[in-house]
């Protein structure tokens, strides 16, 4: 590639070189320069509205709006002279003229755009002894207020809903100095409910239902973590009050999401509150479950453990590990599954096939997945199945800012149509269950596919081959054999090709990683890959079981029938999604479960203990991308400990009774230690991550010879979650069930 | 919705007349209305399922047009001008009595739902002033009597036989009159195309697509040295060539007839009298920059005059002056002409193209110019009504010879609609350069009623005024900026020796406070800020300190706004505090040697 010549320019009697076609707002941000700005906002499209931004340019006859201003070679900029000065204190007076001076009693007051650029660049006194234009504050939903005689019409909150969002909810009503923000339903608003309005507001007319007015924001600590809802990773920034969380949003737009986050990340964390959460360990006593002592429920699991080890064998012990527990938990209760108890009976509810994706791909895993980053990027992009705009937010989110600022094209194929249909360049409808069929036309032209598909595929293909690169996003349509095909589609393509499986829940690609699988090691690596088996034993001091185990399903129906005779579930469900429905437990000896709330399994568990949400714990998740992102610690809630916590326990208490080896683990960040030595692709560096960023996995496969991957049919089931729910966290949502557009969602 | 047929049809029309659909959205709220009495819930939702366009689309464009009303209004809706023509010869006063006899205030309906009461900003009828429109129609040349027959004869369901041609434009002419462009004038029925065609219309044309290469127009045309009689005054031949040959994206001309600047009513009867030499120029002009598609953006109270138009281009399209292979020559070109719907500053070039496809009228970011970037994204010429109405002439008797008609840089005649308190309103053309001060003795009859004169507005509200002692220069764009002030759109307002000029500084600050689109600060919240500090002001509540803050805050507009609509605020203002402190000095002491109800001027509102 040509290296772009830079453009040279001095600003304030600094010299600076920028790529050309560079605003010289970003130009002097470049230099620590600052250039007080309310409606430039980077990724969306340019306003000069404020006027804030004026700036002396030489030559120039008056003074021009940095934010529309491109550089040029030799260009003289002045940021800071009498003029520019007098123009910015004279453009905040104008701004206050009719913007209630109410900062005290304002929601926004301490974190307020206006508020810093008066304190910075203000005048001292207020000349306005006119009334000012008044209105009620509106309200358009549980979550967002509308309070038009603080909105300073920056419009970010329209451009972030039409250009961002695609929900285009919000315009502008009226005119001149009467001119507000309007919502969609004339006196409310019906949209996606992401809140990206709020969080964009630089002032405090836009506020949240579930913050505002309930504290200020310099009484608050803040604390990044990764979103717990669905498999995207989006980062978001918790504010806590005395271990509450009191809001969610990324405002210093670090991370894979930058600012975004979705209607779940931003106000789904009410769960954590909620009055049914669990904060005793129970134990049955016939057919109730009492509150008991720690020391009783894991004395009793352990004893209980034992017993049924010692009579059945490790055989008839069965796990069930967690979408939604960090990966360092996720690794723990495998190893406990297999050092402890010699059983490869662990498994999770897989919503993707990411096994059959790392399968398929085999050497090439390390280098072809996508990350969120890349998926902006991608000057192509295939989605196959799904609808991301509803299921994975971010992942749509990225696919349109792809196509707003790097002309991205995008090519779909869904059985419905789904919203990113109107950014599509090219779409192509096909049956419900027929995605694999597409697939297998498009990797080996064989199959038959409805009138007029195959044309469509026809040119869709030749457009991908068209192009450099490509990326590739499929949801839980395609699995197994599917997967192949679409690899191998993928392979014949002449440019580069990276893929992203779209699963469900916060960690469910970790929990695959991690080897919570019945029939794979972590790293996905086969039971007999004897470097990975040998690694694992000696770290564990346990050789690695070599049968493979039972599916989750498998351990239901065989929990059922009486085959399996104990089972220990971490922060999942099974009985609600697997075995006969109404078939109960079983002849089950004993069920364990870690559970935040009294979920259908774990009403019907010997021994429940109560656990912490991501929200409440260290450790590590991986998004469906295969990016590793830290958990930290924002909230507490008496009682509940995390699985890392449980697992711990649990551990001793058997080392004690004689069974397995105790996990001498002090944090998560020792076990992830342990992880980075054990599971291929997973030493990634920790600087990243402990910097807040991402690190995407380089996941070594071996295929050792094995034959082609088949995955059993319905063992992939998807959550089918959208913006609104959010399998079991989102039935405690008081916050998201309750919205109407949540009721009318299917 | 259940359409009536004459609407569906319209409808169905509108929405396969653009290249975008939601370009038809204006005019199908314009419409829709017009039947409905309002924009209802059902109409909303009909053109938006029609165009494509959610709730919000539909919403959020309609509340910027001041023209299309939520709420029923009248079944005659009177609207009264108060603008600063109107204000010299009696709009307030019509509108306090229009209030007094319909027992409504502004924006009030009558319990019958018969009248509606709007005071509204200038119509375009300066030359009749004080004029209403009842509906589209126009009345002029009002008084409180003659409005009282008025709206008798509307509530026994007799309609007065509106004004046609605008008043003023007919008039013996001058002496030192040269028309050129209003060589048509008066004719008989001269709107027609057999009646324009015995008078020399389309010779141009033929000549520009038989004769002259698209060069060769452009030549010309830069030749003839015409600047744009909208009000920039920008060269129009340098304007054309800054489209770019090589594009192979299409390209558009639009003909700008969003007349609204106050004390401006030129590109009215220029349209209303010979539609035919406009066609034509826009044609030609089409044919320069190798468009194949016009649009006369025609400001919504131009209802009738659309009309007008809109006749003429289907003769014109009859007999092969539009269309497909026009007059033989292989060139194509399609003109629509497309209805605005209330707001002044859709007359700002790039704000235009923003109504004119379908959005609300705000400004766009420049560079890129119309030129490169403009409707649709396409390379674009704008031009005025006049501007392009100025182009047959120059085709046929050469560029030279129409630039020789003024002076330097200054090509050709134009259009001065002169109001106010002179003897003879009215819309004269005069060669460029001609003296002001004779054209207001003797064109324009000198004074009314012998008074002294006071200020002149020289082109439009827009501009500077001047002191009747600055007024001894020659009218061409240079020299009258030299002298301070603009030629602007030709607006001449003449103010004698009894007008406040406080009053009148509030009432323009009210227009542009009335016309701001909102976009940016400065004009949004200044306008605002000044409309209500010289209101207070006026009403003798005015501190010492305010009037060098009056001059300041304009002065902290100008030139830091989106758009020139903050200049035009700006400007008008800080040359009256300037030119006539001592009035707002006399104000200060309860004073207003002008104002009737001066002697209760504190504590009066």
């Amino acid at each position: 590639m040509a290296e772009t010549k830079l453009v040279h320019l001095k600003i304030d009697d600094r010299d600076v070189e920028v790529p050309p076609g560079t605003l010289v707002i970003e130009a002097t941000r470049r230099l620590g320069i600052e250039v007080p700005s309310f409606c430039y906002y980077p990724g969306l499209t340019l306003q000069a509205a404020c006027r804030m931004c004026l700036i002396e340019v030489e030559k120039a006859p008056k003074l021009q709006t940095a934010c529309t201003q491109v550089v040029a070679e030799g260009m003289v900029v002045r940021t800071n002279t009498e003029q520019v000065r007098n123009a910015r204190k004279f453009m905040l007076e104008f701004l206050l003229s009719n913007h209630p001076l109410d900062c005290p009693v304002c929601d926004k007051g301490g974190e307020c755009e206006l508020q810093d650029m008066v304190f910075r660049y203000g005048a001292d006194t207020s000349r306005f002894v006119e009334e000012k234009i008044h209105r009620p504050e509106e309200k358009w939903s549980d979550l967002v207020y509308y309070d038009a005689p603080r909105c300073i019409l920056c419009f970010r909150c329209v451009r972030v809903c039409d250009e961002g969002m695609d929900v285009k909810a919000l315009g502008v009503g009226m005119r001149g100095a009467n001119s507000i923000i309007i919502p969609n339903r004339e006196d409310h608003l019906e949209c996606e409910e992401c809140g990206m309005c709020i969080d964009i507001c630089p002032v405090g007319a836009l506020t949240s239902g579930t913050y505002r007015y309930k504290t200020r924001p310099w009484e608050m600590q803040y604390v990044s973590t990764i979103c717990t809802h669905c498999s995207n990773g989006c980062k978001t920034t918790l504010s806590v009050r005395n271990h509450e969380i009191l809001r969610a949003n990324n405002r210093d737009l670090s991370g894979i999401n930058k600012e975004f986050l979705c209607v779940k990340g931003r106000f789904g964390f009410d769960f954590t509150k909620h009055p049914e959460r669990l904060k005793q360990p129970l134990l049955r006593k016939g057919d109730k479950l009492f509150p008991v002592s720690w020391e009783e429920a894991a004395q009793a699991a352990a004893a209980k453990l034992k017993e049924l080890h010692m009579a059945y064998g490790g055989e008839a012990i069965g796990f069930i590990g967690s979408n939604r527990a960090s990966n360092e938990e996720n690794y723990l209760l495998q190893r406990l599954a297999r050092a402890t108890f010699g059983t490869n009976n662990i498994d999770h509810h897989r919503t993707a096939d990411y096994t059959g994706l790392v399968t398929a791909l085999g050497e090439r895993a390390a280098d072809s997945s996508l990350t969120m980053e890349q998926l902006y990027q991608s000057k192509a992009v295939l989605v196959i199945g799904n609808d991301p705009s509803n299921q994975n937010p971010l992942v749509g989110w990225q696919i349109r800012a792809g196509i707003r600022h790097n002309a991205a094209k995008l090519f779909l194929v869904n059985s419905q149509e789904i919203k990113l249909e109107r950014k599509a360049t090219q779409f192509v409808q096909v049956a419900e269950g027929q995605e694999a069929a597409v697939v297998r036309w498009l990797a080996t032209g064989e199959g038959q596919l409805a009138v007029g598909v195959s044309e469509k595929l026809a040119a869709l293909k030749s457009a991908l081959e068209a192009e450099p690169e490509v990326a590739i996003v499929f949801g839980s349509e395609l699995t197994g054999k599917a997967i192949e095909d679409v690899v191998a589609f993928g392979s014949k393509l002449p440019g580069k090709v990276r893929y992203m499986a779209l699963g469900d829940y916060a960690n469910s690609r970790g929990a695959a990683d991690m080897g919570v699988l019945p029939d794979r090691l972590p790293g996905y690596a086969y039971l007999d890959n004897k470097a990975v088996a040998d690694s694992l034993a000696k770290h564990w001091g346990a050789q690695v079981p070599t049968k493979p185990g039972m599916t989750a399903p498998e351990m239901i129906e065989a929990a059922q029938s009486g085959k399996l005779k104990a089972l220990y579930v971490v922060g999942a469900n099974p009985f609600a999604h697997f075995g006969k429905s109404g078939g109960g437990r079983g002849n089950l000896g004993l069920l364990i479960v870690h559970e935040m709330f009294l979920t259908e399994t774990a009403q019907m568990a010997d021994i429940v203990f109560p656990a912490a949400s991501a929200y409440e714990k260290d450790g590590s998740v991986t998004n469906t991308a295969g990016e590793i992102q830290l958990l930290h610690k924002a909230a507490e809630v008496m009682g509940a400990r995390s699985d890392f916590d449980l697992l711990r326990i649990v551990s001793h208490q058997l080392e004690r009774a004689g069974v397995g080896k105790a996990f001498h683990f002090k944090t998560p960040a020792a076990v992830f230690e342990e992880i980075r030595k054990t599971v291929p692709g997973y030493n990634v560096q920790a600087a990243g991550l402990l910097t807040g960023g991402a690190e995407p996995t380089k996941i070594e496969f071996a295929k050792n010879g094995h034959a082609p991957y088949e995955v059993p049919l319905h063992l992939i089931r998807p959550a089918n979650d959208n913006l609104f729910t959010s399998g079991t966290l989102g039935r405690f949502c008081t916050m998201m069930q309750t919205l109407p557009e949540a009721e009318a969602k299917p | 919705m259940k359409l009536s047929p004459k609407l569906a049809a319209k409808f169905d029309k509108l929405q396969s007349s653009y290249p975008v659909k939601r370009s038809a959205l204006i005019p199908m709220l314009m419409y829709g209305q017009d039947e409905l009495g309002s924009v209802t819930d059902e109409l909303i939702a009909e053109i938006g399922q029609r165009l494509g366009l959610n709730n919000v689309q539909v919403e959020e464009t309609l509340a910027f047009y001041s023209m299309l009303h939520r709420k029923p209004i009248g079944k005659h809706h009177v609207q009264v001008c108060t603008n600063v023509a109107c204000m010299l010869r009696g709009g307030a006063e019509l509108l306090e009595h229009a209030k007094k006899r319909l027992e409504i205030g502004h924006k009030e309906v009558t319990k019958d739902g018969v009248f509606s009461l709007e005071e509204v900003e200038c119509i375009g009828a300066c030359t009749g002033a004080p004029a209403i429109q009842v509906n589209y129609d126009f009345y002029e040349n009002l008084s409180p009597l003659k409005l009282d027959r008025l709206i008798e004869d509307l509530d026994k369901g007799k309609r007065t036989e509106p004004q046609g041609v605008i008043s003023g434009a007919l008039h013996e002419r001058a002496k030192l009159e040269t028309p050129l462009i209003s060589k048509r004038w008066g004719i008989k029925d001269s709107h027609k195309i057999d009646v324009a065609l015995q008078h020399g219309a389309y010779q141009a044309l033929d000549k520009a697509l038989k004769q002259m290469t698209p060069e060769s127009i452009i030549d010309e045309v830069k030749k003839s040295s015409l600047r744009g009689r909208g009000g920039a005054g920008f060269p129009t031949g340098l304007k054309w060539s800054f489209v770019p040959k090589d594009s192979p994206k299409p390209k558009y001309v639009i003909c700008n007839a969003d007349e609204s600047e106050p004390g401006t009513c030129k590109d009215r009867p220029l349209m209303e009298m010979d539609p035919h030499q406009l066609i034509e120029g826009i044609t030609i002009a089409g044919r320069a920059i190798n468009a194949h598609d016009g649009y006369i953006y025609i400001r919504g109270e131009y209802r009738y005059v659309l009309d007008i138009v809109e006749a003429a281009i289907a003769d014109a399209y009859e007999r092969g002056y539009l269309g497909k292979n026009i007059l033989g020559s292989g060139f194509d070109f399609d003109l629509l002409i497309h209805t605005g719907a209330g707001a002044y500053e859709c007359g700002e070039e790039s704000a235009l193209m923003e109504s004119l496809e379908g959005k609300r009228g705000n400004p766009r970011i420049k560079p890129p110019f119309p030129a490169v970037v403009g409707l649709y994204g396409c390379p674009t010429i704008i031009n005025n009504v006049e501007t392009l109405s100025a182009i047959p002439s120059i085709i046929l008797e050469g560029g030279e010879a129409y630039a020789n008609r003024g002076t330097p840089k200054n090509g050709g005649t134009r259009l001065l609609c002169v109001s106010g308190h002179v003897n003879k309103p009215g819309i004269y053309e005069i060669p460029l350069g001609m003296n002001m001060k004779k054209f207001i003795d003797e064109m324009a009859g000198g004074m009314r009623n012998g008074k002294k004169l006071k200020a002149v507005i020289p082109g439009g509200s827009s501009c500077p005024v001047f002191k009747a002692d600055e007024i001894d220069i020659a009218m061409d764009y240079d020299t009258v900026a030299k002298a301070g002030s603009m030629l602007g759109s030709g607006g001449m307002v003449v103010i004698d020796e009894d007008t406040c000029m406080v009053d009148m500084a509030r009432r323009i600050m009210h227009f542009y406070a009335h016309e701001s689109c909102g976009w940016c600060i400065p004009c949004r919240e200044g306008t605002s800020w000044l409309k209500k500090m010289l209101d207070r002001f006026h009403a003798g509540l005015g501190r010492p300190e305010d009037i060098d803050l009056i001059a300041e805050l304009s002065k902290n507009m100008l030139g830091r706004t989106f758009c020139p609509l903050g200049d035009a605020a700006a400007m008008p203002t800080i040359s009256i505090v300037q030119k006539f402190r001592n009035e707002f000095e006399d104000h200060l002491q309860g004073r207003c040697a002008y104002n009737k109800s001066a002697e209760a001027l504190i504590g009066s509102r």
